[in-house]
């Protein structure tokens, strides 16, 4: 089997399990925000939080086994562009509570019967791609980007919390990555677990622990099974990732991708990617959860006010997403799982955003 | 079943079905009946998690219509 197929292949399975565990479980980011801000109930972020854990553990013994090479990830790159990061995660936080979920969210309501969630998507990604190439990416490698820290000018190799604690206290970086991965796991695991109505919940529970093993088990598809030698230049490259490097679960810049391929499917040099695989497996995870549990349904646009909520909230997340390098997928598990100091930033910043959006449409409920 | 107040929430995505249900109940009286209409799927988790965290009764939670029907006792 060619290698770009096995890591297509690959993804579109772990992302078929992502889709159904995630609509099963009624995963969702904004929506364990918006159960802490409007009903002080942390189920659905313990369950967030036991994810990042999960993922955080599997991820670091993949590299510590030397099965993939996080120093190559995107969300690893020694350049810090922090503005992005924050500012980016702030826009797409309020874009997504704005749109009822995240890309990830709105993936799931697609494949349980939402159209009004497949125009979210459309203009989502048309967002992204304005983002990575357009209107928008222009301004933000003008204004943005070039804000930011460069740590290989002071001595790191990458932007790992591993790798800058074995700078700082002049540690072999391998065992200083496994250390801070355990303290921050064991923290994670600590205080997921110390609810005795989450350890009850089985379903919250089977369902974190799968989809942090489903990132780690993306970063192995790119970073270990689809490693290897081109036959057309015999170069030794990341086959079928659109960043020609270690990827996992990520949705808005894959978004634009597969946006991309649909209108140049004659153009030969763009192919289906890992990224775009896991965007249409989450889509069929969901539908095949949806249909086996007679929960699909017809959905559409049912005013205006919520026409016009969507697809504001789309447009900001497709900047904020590519900006912030990620969603509360790509950030939030992905990212988050090398543990970057950038997707912490971000997902500061998703929070935020969504916070204070939250607290925004309470306090005009009350008023109202 | 009987109930004091309806609330259509129709049409509203996740978080405002929500945000609305606070704000009918905490204008109501102790023991008086919430009705709320919906759409959106996740607020079927979303009425049963309030209910469950804040003690107001879901006394009822099914489909009418193609609509989500909700009944909440304040407590």
């Amino acid at each position: 089997m060619e290698l770009s197929t096995l890591v297509v292949g690959g993804g579109f399975g772990c992302a078929v399990v992502f889709g159904w565990v995630a609509g099963r479980t009624n995963f969702c980011t904004m929506g364990a925000l918006s159960d802490i801000v409007n009903m002080g109930h942390w189920g659905r972020m313990r369950m967030w939080l036991l994810a990042i854990a999960v993922a955080v553990a599997g991820t670091t013994a993949l590299a510590h086994f030397g099965l993939a090479d996080l120093s190559q990830a995107v969300a690893r790159r020694p350049t810090l562009p922090w503005l992005s990061l924050l500012l980016g995660g702030l826009v797409f936080g309020v874009g997504m509570t704005l749109a009822g979920g995240c890309a990830n969210k709105n993936l799931l309501r697609l494949g349980a019967g939402s159209v009004r969630s497949l125009v979210v998507l459309v203009i989502l990604a048309i967002s992204s791609y304005m983002t990575l190439k357009g209107l928008f990416g222009a301004a933000r490698a003008a204004w943005l980007d070039p804000i930011a820290v460069d740590l290989k000018h002071l001595g790191f190799a990458d932007q790992g919390l591993g790798t800058l604690t074995a700078g700082w206290l002049g540690l072999d970086p391998r065992a200083s990555a496994a250390g801070v991965a355990a303290v921050v796991v064991s923290a994670l695991l600590a205080f997921v677990f110390k609810d005795a109505r989450f350890r009850a919940n089985r379903a919250q529970v089977l369902g974190g622990a799968t989809l942090g093993a489903l990132v780690a088990t993306g970063w192995y598809v790119t970073g270990h099974l689809g490693y290897g030698e081109n036959p057309e230049t015999l170069e030794t490259i990341y086959h079928a990732t659109n960043s020609r490097t270690i990827e996992s679960m990520s949705f808005v810049a894959p978004l634009a991708f597969g946006l991309e391929l649909l209108m140049l499917w004659t153009d030969k040099s763009l192919h289906v990617t890992f990224g775009i695989a896991t965007v249409l497996g989450v889509v069929a995870g969901s539908a095949a959860h949806a249909l086996a549990s007679g929960s699909f349904r017809w959905e559409g646009f049912a005013s205006l006010a919520d026409l016009r909520n969507q697809l504001v909230g789309a447009l900001l997340m497709g900047f904020g997403g590519v900006t912030a390098l990620g969603c509360t997928v790509g950030q939030g598990l992905t990212g988050i799982s090398t543990l970057a100091v950038g997707s912490l930033l971000a997902v500061a910043g998703i929070v935020a955003g969504s916070v204070a959006t939250l607290k925004f449409l309470l306090w005009r409920a009350e008023n109202e | 079943m009987n109930f004091d107040k309806e609330l259509d929430a129709s049409g509203l995505a996740c978080p405002l079905p929500i945000v609305k249900t606070r704000k009918a109940l905490g204008d109501m009286a102790s023991g008086q009946v919430l009705r709320v209409v919906g759409t959106d799927q996740g607020t079927v988790h979303d009425m049963a998690a309030y209910a469950e965290q804040t003690g107001n009764a879901l006394l009822s939670s099914g489909e009418e219509g193609g609509k989500y029907v909700f009944f909440l006792r304040k407590k």
